[in-house]
């Protein structure tokens, strides 16, 4: 079952100023994420990997194509969707006065069931600022309180847009193994990164984007292996090889699917 | 594509009176944390009927006013004006462009709760704040300066429900135009002082030009003092005051619904 299935999706964006016109931003995006799977969709700054995110999430409307989240419209079906669907955006945007159990507590009453506050808290590592204002967090733990946000509702598919950005490498081990907890009990996660080695520990599978379009997919070690590198390269070598083609990978379509 | 009936059995969540409670209780934390947002609504007309008590005495009795007081039709009801356009001008639009701002309004987006939940909680905030403010100045103005109540006291109520809903009109409509939360406190204020400049904030209307006199009583500031007076006169609400409250209402409230932005 997909739980998350793009096709065909295009998103511009007006040029304001000199060289007016429409920037490309998500560009004939098929995604395809399996039930239960960890999928990583990888891209340098720009490439169209948060406008793909805020699409699949019901906060922009593509020009073109589809979106389905477990079958449904995001846009069209937003009470059953949002139930269903737990988003961490990249910039944390929280009430900042408020405290990071009040904010987690806030989240929670809006969903019908979810996991208990104080105990994600704990897990997330923020037991000792649970009664701090957002405001008075650092980064990190304001992203750790913006992830708690995402996940107290229980939802059966997540996506993470720069999960650890802004996190010490301890804490990034933390988040990393909160995702591993989460693939074990079954939620299906779209992760967002830059970080070549949080996606190759973590993901099944990865969708590389560049300039708005998918120039590669696969499981890590594939795409590694279809960079043809030397010995020993990695996903990061993959990745700088694969976005630095000229010719994307044709989209798959139904209509083109023999 | 067709979807499998597991996805569309899946039930729609829809915030129910626990998440309402949860953000009002969040809004309503955001506002008291917020000490000058909370203090210069409350303290300021407080202030003003201080000092104008002080200034006019509690004898000052107005001729054909059924034996009421400068304090009791004039300054009591610009105070209480003061509070509910001061909250509802400069408040409201303040922390709904922070919240688009900020990316708050973006955020709720994604979950179950609509960021049309904000609004209204937003609103009920306020509602609670006037309401502190109000009692606080009637308490004032009864204990210390010994003032008596409305002779029509539902008239004076329902002046105040229409102040609140005019001055609430304004106070959207300068959330749905201005860009920054800098730019909608500056627009607030520059809306609540031209209509108290103009609606007897300052002193005495009939000292204004007759242009701007008749403009300032039509709008949401100068209609309240005008509908509040009569009612504590016990005397008809003027026509053009009421008019004026529920014209801006209407038209304010129609153009914020089709000019607000989310994000």
């Amino acid at each position: 079952m997909d739980a998350i299935r793009t096709q065909r999706l295009r998103k511009t964006y007006r040029r304001r100023g000199r060289g007016r016109g429409r920037t490309v931003a998500v560009d004939d995006l098929d995604l395809t994420v399996v039930s239960g799977e960890v999928m990583g969709l990888l891209g340098r700054n720009g490439a169209g990997k948060t406008t793909a995110v805020e699409m699949i999430a019901g906060l922009r409307t593509p020009d073109r194509g589809q979106v389905r989240v477990l079958g449904l419209d995001p846009r069209t079906d937003r009470a059953r969707v949002r139930g269903v669907l737990g988003v961490q955006l990249q910039a944390p945007r929280l009430h900042d006065a408020l405290t990071v159990r009040e904010l987690v507590r806030l989240h929670r009453s809006f969903y019908p069931t979810g996991r208990d506050p104080d105990e994600l808290i704990d897990a997330l590592g923020l037991g000792e600022v649970r009664g701090t204002r957002f405001e008075k967090l650092s980064g990190g733990q304001q992203q750790r309180t913006s992830v708690a946000v995402a996940l107290v509702g229980a939802p059966r598919v997540v996506v993470l847009d720069e999960l650890t950005t802004g996190l010490d490498p301890e804490a990034r081990r933390g988040m990393w193994g909160l995702v591993r907890g989460l693939r074990d009990d079954g939620v299906t996660v779209l992760l967002v990164s830059h970080h070549m080695d949080e996606v190759e520990r973590l993901c099944d599978r990865v969708t590389v984007l560049d300039g708005g379009r998918v120039v590669a997919r696969g499981t890590p070690a594939s795409l590694v292996a279809d960079a043809r590198l030397a010995p020993g390269a990695g996903l990061e070598e993959a990745f700088f090889a694969l976005t630095d083609r000229a010719a994307p990978v044709p989209p798959i379509t139904e209509e083109a699917a023999p | 594509m067709t979807a499998p009936t597991t996805m569309t059995a899946l039930p729609a969540v829809r915030p129910g009176p626990r998440a309402w409670a949860a953000l009002a209780l969040a809004e309503a934390r955001m506002v008291a944390r917020d000490t000058a947002g909370l203090v210069v609504p409350l303290g300021m007309p407080v202030l003003i009927l201080v000092m104008n008590g002080i200034a006019f005495g509690t004898d000052q009795v107005l001729p054909d006013a059924g034996g009421r007081t400068v304090l009791e039709v004039h300054v009591l009801p610009v105070t209480l004006t003061i509070v509910v356009t001061m909250v509802g001008v400069v408040n409201v639009p303040s922390f709904l462009a922070a919240y688009r701002r900020t990316g708050i309004l973006r955020r709720l987006g994604v979950t179950p709760a609509s960021p049309a939940m904000v609004l209204v909680t937003q609103g009920l905030v306020g509602i609670v704040q006037i309401a502190a403010g109000l009692a606080i100045a009637l308490g004032v103005a009864v204990w210390h300066f010994g003032a008596a109540g409305p002779a029509r006291p539902w008239a004076a109520a329902g002046a105040l429900a229409l102040a609140v809903a005019s001055t609430y009109a304004v106070g959207m409509l300068v959330a749905a135009v201005a860009p920054t939360p800098q730019s909608a406190v500056a627009l607030g204020l520059l809306a609540f002082f031209a209509m108290g400049a103009t609606g007897g904030m300052f002193g005495p209307r009939e000292n204004l030009p007759d242009a701007v006199r008749d403009v300032g009583a039509v709008l949401p500031f100068g209609a309240t003092v005008d509908t509040l007076g009569s009612a504590w006169v016990g005397s008809g609400a003027p026509g053009a005051a009421l008019l004026g409250l529920v014209a801006t209402a209407v038209i304010g409230g129609g153009l914020a619904a089709l000019w607000f932005r989310w994000e």
